[in-house]
């Protein structure tokens, strides 16, 4: 009744009970190896701890650099110029200026048409009053702290500086003096 | 894995060991990653800073008279650049630049500009210490045509002369000039 032998010279359907897993590999070392016998188990740990640590980490990082404002709002009719010599960029109203109008944070504020037509630099109104009323707002927020005064302008590579002075000096006359000019940041040599 | 053991288990009582299930929450891990992977913000803008010389309400401690001092008036014109040193009314210098311009993709530079403002500022800048609060200023001169990505090309030119400037008790560079646009 041992090692496989059959008990009589027929095939018989019950076989001599015993142990079959992974038992008909010839190659001994292997079967070895497989069955458990002897050598070291061939089960390993994964070393999971690390791998938690190493999430956290990444998960802390994302976290942190986490803006739940997301990208800054680019007009997608602006096209940026780069400079070199750029700073950080700041938390301000946004004066977007295309080729055609004046956004405030998204707000239409002006027509930049308008100001090429008449071919002079010019006070645009509705851009000074929503300015005004974004400073109003800020001194009632905060009563206590001096008003900054920043405004980035975003404007497009292509509008004509008349239109940019206009802005500008609206912008500063609105009570923001601090005037950024919004780029793209290029390579120094 | 991670378990809690505390060697029970005898006497017919349910055994206190427990395994932590650490596969929800490696998943629950890289979930969160991916979502703030796919979320993240990588910001490439920057601003370039000028100032509008507005007069603001009265001050106490406002001066009666104050001194003239040195600014650089950069005059954009359509062959040549014109830089003048002017102290008030009186012109102290005048140089010219030719208009050459270098284009770096869409971008137009000009890096002769640039050079000469910075021998400029070396000759005749007056607030050069690192515990000078105060900058040296510079007035664009552009004409009403001209497009906006040239006038930030001037305007990048002449941050390029950078100057020590004192922090709290560190140094940083920054740029040697505040610049502000001629008003006509």
């Amino acid at each position: 009744m041992s090692g496989g032998k059959p008990l009589s010279r027929f095939h018989q359907p019950i076989e001599v009970p015993g142990r079959r897993l992974l038992h008909h590999i010839h190659l001994n070392f292997v079967k070895k190896k497989v069955v458990g016998g002897g050598g070291r188990s061939m089960n390993q740990e994964i070393p999971l701890i690390p791998f938690i640590d190493f999430l956290l980490c990444i998960v802390l990082f994302l976290l942190a650099s986490f803006s739940a404002s997301g990208e800054l709002p680019i007009d997608k009719n602006v096209k940026l110029p780069n400079a070199m010599n750029a700073i950080e960029m700041m938390e301000a109203p946004i004066v977007a200026v295309t080729a055609t109008q004046i956004l405030v944070d998204g707000i239409p504020a002006g027509s930049t048409r308008a100001i090429i037509d008449s071919n002079t630099k010019q006070k645009i109104e509705e851009l000074s009053e929503i300015l005004k009323n974004k400073r109003e707002l800020w001194k009632q927020l905060k009563p206590n702290e001096p008003f900054p005064g920043n405004v980035i302008l975003q404007v497009d590579r292509k509008v004509p500086a008349l239109v940019v002075k206009s802005v500008f000096q609206t912008a500063a006359f609105a009570g923001y003096p601090a005037v950024s000019f919004m780029v793209g940041r290029l390579a120094k040599e | 894995m991670a378990g809690i053991d505390t060697g029970g288990g005898h006497g017919g009582k349910r055994s206190s060991n427990h395994e932590i299930p650490l596969i929800p929450f490696i998943d629950f891990l890289l979930c969160l990653v991916m979502f703030l992977l796919v979320t993240a913000v990588w910001s490439h803008m920057a601003r370039i800073e000028a100032d509008a010389k507005v007069p603001g309400p009265p001050r106490e401690d406002e001066q009666d008279k104050i001194e003239p001092e040195k600014e650089l008036h950069v005059h954009a014109k359509e062959r040549k650049f014109q830089l003048v040193w002017k102290e008030g009314s009186t012109v102290v210098e005048e140089s010219e630049v030719e208009r050459v311009s270098v284009n770096v993709g869409d971008d137009v530079t000009f890096p002769e500009l640039a050079k000469k403002i910075g021998k400029q500022w070396t000759d005749h800048g007056s607030h050069r210490a690192a515990a000078d609060k105060k900058f040296d200023r510079a007035i664009l001169h552009t004409d009403n045509n001209t497009e906006f990505g040239v006038v930030i090309a001037v305007l990048d030119a002449v941050y390029t002369p950078q100057r020590e400037f004192l922090v709290g008790n560190k140094t940083e560079e920054v740029p040697a000039f505040h610049v502000t646009f001629a008003a006509k």
